[in-house]
């Protein structure tokens, strides 16, 4: 009776950081869907920019006869992004993807920045319907990805805060759970709008 | 102090402010008991000739128990009811207001433009995307959000609001409404309505007891039956007393709840849209319409409450929405 007592309180100490690595174990997994979920909400919004861009050049082209370099170039930049949101697919969350992800995405900017910036200049293509619609489109798929970034930032910060803590740090490598990046707007003309005068 | 403070303090405000409230209910309560106790310490003792000892006291447990079971019953019946009465979804009270449902694929370009600001606060404040109504025959500015939950709840907008403000002020505008749907002030909201209803419940059952009373004496012809419609038109019109009171008590303190919660709206817009700017630049549009933010549907009265503007004008004893420039 007594042997018995004595092995059931072994078998439970045994037990205990069984229970805690379970848990450790289950808690990284729910925060990692939770980061990759949040970036799920990211890529969406990616895919349907890089849609509008030719749909939004195609329109520009027969107005903006005199820009073709600057429409290749939205082009360009459009179509390196989407190999750079392709090649991402699975990755998400990996230093080198995010960063290759946040430069293309940064050229896209940039390049309608220049391009809306030049439009002013034709008011036949500014009344066109069609590129209003098309504008507002980019302008709202645009802010979703700056508020979805947020949210996958904060996700993966609050993965990185786990993985870095006592104990799951002794573990999340031997997990295969290495820190996440964030998605940050590294170049200097994304933060501060393009300022336009005429 | 940053919008995060800011909305802390609305928070603690708000918790103060309904445990005032709960503390109004509890004074009716007692106020009610002090008025049936008054009653019957009177018809007791002007039976009695003075020298003997009352057979009552004015505190009574026995007495009080009841007293305090009914009162606090008949609060939360009358309550209970005025939510049942409030509780159709947000869908119910946008129809009722006069909006009409934006279908997803609307091509007008102002419908098009707020549907895509709903979902760029959606995903930014991590709420459902709601459905969006649009009142076409109001001109001013304003918008309003209903419903109990983050999933029965819409956001509705007068056609002035979706056609006037820019995009980064009716952001600021929808990321308020959007406020209210997170924080649930449209449930607070509703409960405090119907406490406040339950707290008048009581001063109508005690104009109830005063009308009776004033009418029996007409009838009566007897000296005690007058006699005991005389108290009862006394103890009525303390009833009555009481649920006033502690009506336009609890009306005020709704109010500052509602403020509170606008508040808070306020600063959660910031925090969604990063952009003080928005909210601002729309709230300082508003001053500067000429219909301002004024709703004119009829039932437009009954869910004020519901509105980030105010949808009437005049001055009014009991604002519930922060003055813009103050």
């Amino acid at each position: 009776m007594n042997t018995l007592l004595i092995i059931l309180v072994v078998v439970a100490i045994l037990l205990i950081p069984v229970f805690i690595v379970i848990g450790l174990y289950n808690s990284l997994v729910k925060l990692r869907n939770r980061y990759k979920n949040a970036f799920a909400q990211i890529d969406v919004q990616l895919k349907r920019r890089y849609d509008l861009i030719p749909n939004l050049v195609e329109t520009a082209k027969s107005y903006m006869t005199h820009e073709r370099e600057t429409l290749e170039a939205v082009i360009q930049a459009r179509n390196s992004a989407a190999s750079a949101r392709e090649s991402a697919q699975g990755h998400e969350g990996e230093a080198e993807v995010m960063l290759a992800l946040a430069s293309a995405e940064n050229q896209v900017s940039s390049g309608l920045g220049r391009f809306f910036a030049l439009s002013e200049s034709y008011p036949e293509l500014r009344s066109n319907e069609n590129m209003l619609q098309l504008q507002e489109e980019l302008t709202s798929t645009e802010s979703k990805v700056a508020f979805a970034r947020q949210s996958y930032n904060d996700a993966v910060m609050n993965f990185n805060n786990r993985v870095e803590s006592f104990p799951a740090n002794l573990l999340a490598n031997a997990f295969g759970f290495p820190q996440a990046s964030s998605f940050e707007v590294s170049s200097d003309d994304e933060r501060d709008p393009v300022k336009v005068s005429f | 102090m940053d919008f995060f403070e800011q909305q802390d303090q609305a928070r603690k405000k708000t918790k103060w402010l309904v445990l005032y409230f709960g503390l109004g209910i509890a004074g009716t309560i007692v106020a009610t008991y002090s008025v049936i106790a008054a009653t019957r310490f009177y018809i007791v003792s002007s039976d009695y000739d003075l020298q003997r000892q009352l057979p009552v006291s004015l505190f009574d447990l026995e007495l009080f128990l009841p007293t305090a079971a009914v009162v606090g019953l008949l609060i939360l019946l009358a309550s209970g009811y005025k939510m049942l009465q409030l509780q159709g979804g947000g869908r119910v009270v946008a129809q009722e207001l006069g909006g009409r449902e934006i279908a997803h694929g609307s091509r007008d370009r102002h419908e098009r433009r707020l549907l895509n600001v709903v979902e760029e606060m959606s995903i930014a404040s991590g709420v459902p995307v709601p459905s969006v109504y649009v009142m076409d025959g109001e001109d001013g500015i304003n918008a309003f959000a209903a419903g109990r939950t983050t999933s029965d709840a819409v956001i509705g907008v007068t056609r002035g609001c979706m056609q006037k403000l820019t995009r980064d002020e009716l952001q600021g505008v929808i990321a308020h409404e959007f406020s209210h749907i997170l924080n649930g002030d449209m449930r607070l909201n509703m409960r405090l309505m119907g406490w406040l209803f339950g707290i008048l419940f009581i001063a109508l059952i005690g104009e109830m007891c005063f009308r009776l009373a004033l009418r029996a004496r007409w009838i009566g012809n007897d000296r005690s039956g007058a006699a005991a419609a005389l108290v009862m038109l006394a103890a009525g019109a303390g009833v009555w007393l009481v649920g006033s009171l502690g009506g336009f008590f609890a009306n005020l303190i709704k109010a500052a709840v509602s403020r509170e919660r606008e508040y808070l709206a306020d600063a959660s817009a910031v925090q969604f849209t990063r952009n003080p700017d928005g909210i601002g630049g729309a709230l300082l549009r508003i001053g500067g319409h000429k219909r301002g933010s004024q709703v004119g549907a009829p039932m437009a009265r009954d869910a004020s409450h519901l509105f980030f503007g105010a949808a009437f004008q005049g001055p009014s004893l009991l604002p519930t929405l922060p003055c813009p420039y103050g």
